[in-house]
């Protein structure tokens, strides 16, 4: 434009100096150009690879779900060394993945809910496998508080209904351990904005524990929040809760041990007295003191909670995430796939629920219970391809 | 999109439009918030943003030193191609915090009373943040433009009027804006479609609470970063189609403004064209 209108003056106006040094910068700005490219593709030339030599794979498998398991399918990814295969891993959220594998333009999917009744039979032969469990921890900006504060379900949904309004309440102040005192001062109830796994087992807890919130909010991945603020993702819920002098939040337990944010401690259903600090630990038992039966593989997902556990210290707010796979890959995909692909496949699968599992803890993620694993490698040796049973190596 | 849009579209009719409650959980979808929410954060966005925008293409192409004029305006430029997130970044990162610690209280005490700043504040995450969010952005867009149109304008216009004995303002609003008002307001409107649509830095500064309540200090959400937040996760057929149905809606709320705006513009200038004369 301005170059434009440059020569527009030039015509009108006996031409100025100005205007001929603009015209004699058009060299070197091409150079600079050229010098800028050239950076670039050497840079894109370098990411890429193509400089260096190539690991060559002979199948590449793509994947894509929940945001929850990225960092540690991720790193999988990283370690898995095998010549036969690669694992590109998008974590695009659960409600993606589900569509994606059903509509079978990805190998697997990952989902933070177990599929419902309607996303099991859209698609038909899905396997879940559980994989990787995940507590949610509540966190709070109380500056003058120096124990850990103390939460009941029942406190929490009155809090997210925007009946408990004030930290001093004798409803919140009567479970505190003797010693902490809670100071007078609104509460700003702080949620997730973005439709998320982290909602949908928050929400299922507060269902599962107050009459009043099940029957008006309910349980899923969104909710019509009745008070407070969104923000998305756990990285704007954890700021703005650290920002806010009295805020109450709700992120992944991994979130919060990754970044050092107070957390309370939630009561345990089988005893009054027993307020339990979310851990790798507690979280773990609470999916081993499971007290019904998991079903397997092809089995209903969809009733399976682990919310309240019943055993002495495990922590109440837990859920598992699942891996989608077709059970047979000849038929879900047709030519795309071959016996050896189709190895491939379960053999990475199978790596990731057994040697896999090494990496979670260091990514404060609960490593798989022994009692989830074989389950997870019964339901694995139960694949085929175009009905024949494929090798687990 | 229709077709994306179509399991919502029949089944809830003109009450999309008009509820005022979204509910993935019962099934339950209505836009209204969100529309006054796109309406007032652009609105507001722009009363900031417009003087603030001609005044600064004004000073730059009519009175700042030759000297200033280019880097300035350079800058202004870059201003304009800077990614949305990175203005989001900075409102959270600076504008939050003082909205929060001390603009919102004063206007909490000061206007209490009145419905449309009084209220329960988002801890500093509210319509009237985004707003401002809003007019930092458009605005290099709105005076990149406007100094361009003001460039435009033939010197002899500016010449004819001081030698007529304008003074140096006079000859600005006069001979030059008037010249270069079709530009303005074409570069008014790209700031606005820029402000309607805007979706990151929206979200989140906005406080995204699925209500309208009145209060500028309160959070609320736009339709586009309703879609933002809610598309990754959503499930289920109507639950999609309903955010689907949304972008439907903000492509007709946009158009509809743009409708308005061209309409208004053309009015402006066929009428300054007949009390112009000359």
């Amino acid at each position: 434009m301005s170059s434009a209108n440059a020569n527009q003056s030039a015509t009108t106006t006996p031409p100025a100096d100005t205007i001929v040094r603009k015209k004699s910068r058009t060299g070197p700005i091409i150079a600079i150009v050229v010098v800028i490219l050239i950076v670039i593709i050497l840079l894109v030339a370098y990411q890429a690879g193509w400089l260096t030599a190539k690991k060559s794979t002979k199948y590449s498998f793509t994947g894509a779900g929940s945001t929850f398991v990225f960092p540690l399918v991720n790193t999988w990814e990283l370690n898995y060394n095998s010549s036969s295969s690669s694992v590109n891993y998008q974590g695009v959220g659960s409600g993606a993945g589900i569509q994606q594998i059903t509509a079978k333009t990805v190998d697997f999917g990952a989902s933070d809910a177990p599929l419902s009744a309607t996303q099991k039979s859209a698609a038909s032969g899905i396997l879940q496998f559980p994989e990787s469990a995940g507590g949610v921890a509540i966190i709070y900006n109380l500056a003058t508080v120096t124990g850990q504060v103390r939460f009941t379900g029942a406190v929490l949904a009155q809090i997210y209904l925007g009946t408990i309004t004030n930290w001093n309440d004798a409803r919140l102040q009567s479970i505190q351990a003797a010693g902490v005192t809670l100071p007078s001062g609104s509460i700003t109830v702080v949620y997730r904005s973005d439709g998320s796994g982290t909602s949908f087992v928050y929400t299922s807890y507060l269902s599962a524990e107050n009459a009043t919130w099940k029957a008006t909010v309910g349980h899923g991945t969104a909710v019509h929040w009745p008070a407070g603020i969104g923000a998305k993702g756990s990285s704007a819920v954890t700021s703005t809760v650290k920002t806010t002098p009295g805020a109450i939040g709700y992120v992944d337990l991994e979130y919060a041990l990754a970044n050092g944010v107070t957390f309370g401690a939630v009561q345990n259903p089988s005893s009054l007295t027993d307020f339990v600090s979310p851990t790798l630990a507690s979280t773990g038992s609470a999916i081993a003191d499971f007290s019904g039966t998991f079903p397997g593989g092809a089995g209903d997902w969809g009733n399976i909670s682990i919310l309240n556990s019943a055993g002495a210290g495990d922590y109440p707010i837990t859920s598992l995430t699942y891996f989608l796979f077709y059970q047979d890959l000849g038929t879900a995909y047709g030519s795309s796939y071959s016996m050896a692909k189709a190895q491939a496949l379960v053999a990475w699968f199978n790596w990731a629920i057994h040697t896999g599992q090494s990496y979670s803890a260091a990514l404060y993620y609960v490593p798989l219970p022994a009692n989830l694993v074989a389950i997870d490698a019964a339901t694995l040796a139960s694949m085929t391809f175009n009905g024949q049973a494929i090798p687990v190596t | 999109m229709f077709t994306g849009a179509s399991p919502s579209l029949p089944r809830f009719g003109l009450r999309f439009l008009f509820g005022v409650v979204w509910d993935p959980v019962h099934g339950i979808f209505g836009v209204a918030p969100e529309i006054l929410g796109t309406l007032v954060t652009s609105g507001i966005a722009l009363l900031i943003s417009v003087p603030l925008s001609i005044g600064a293409a004004i000073f730059l192409s009519e009175h700042a030193p030759a000297w200033l004029r280019d880097p300035v305006g350079y800058v202004i430029e870059l201003l304009a191609a800077v990614p949305s997130v990175v203005f989001g970044f900075w409102g959270l990162a600076v504008l939050v915090p003082l909205m929060q610690g001390s603009v919102d209280p004063w206007l909490q005490s000061a206007f209490g009373w009145s419905p449309l700043l009084g209220g329960p504040n988002g801890g500093g995450r509210n319509i009237l943040t985004a707003s401002v969010v809003l007019a930092v952005m458009v605005t290099p867009t709105i005076s990149a433009v406007t100094r361009e149109s003001l460039a435009a304008v033939p010197r002899d216009q500016r010449e004819a009027a001081l030698s007529l004995g304008a003074t140096r303002w006079e000859a600005t609003r006069l001979a030059v804006l008037r010249y270069a008002r079709t530009g303005i307001f074409g570069g008014i409107i790209l700031g606005l479609g820029r402000a309607l649509g805007e979706t990151m830095a929206v979200t989140m500064t906005i406080g995204n609470k699925n209500a309208f309540s009145g209060s500028l200090i309160s959070p609320g959400q736009t339709m586009s970063s309703l879609i933002a937040n809610e598309f990754t996760e959503a499930t289920g057929k109507l639950y999609v189609s309903a955010l689907v149905e949304i972008g439907l809606v903000l492509l007709l709320v946009t158009l509809l403004v743009n409708i308005v705006a061209r309409l208004l513009v053309w009015r402006v200038v066929r009428g300054g064209a007949v009390a112009g004369g000359a």
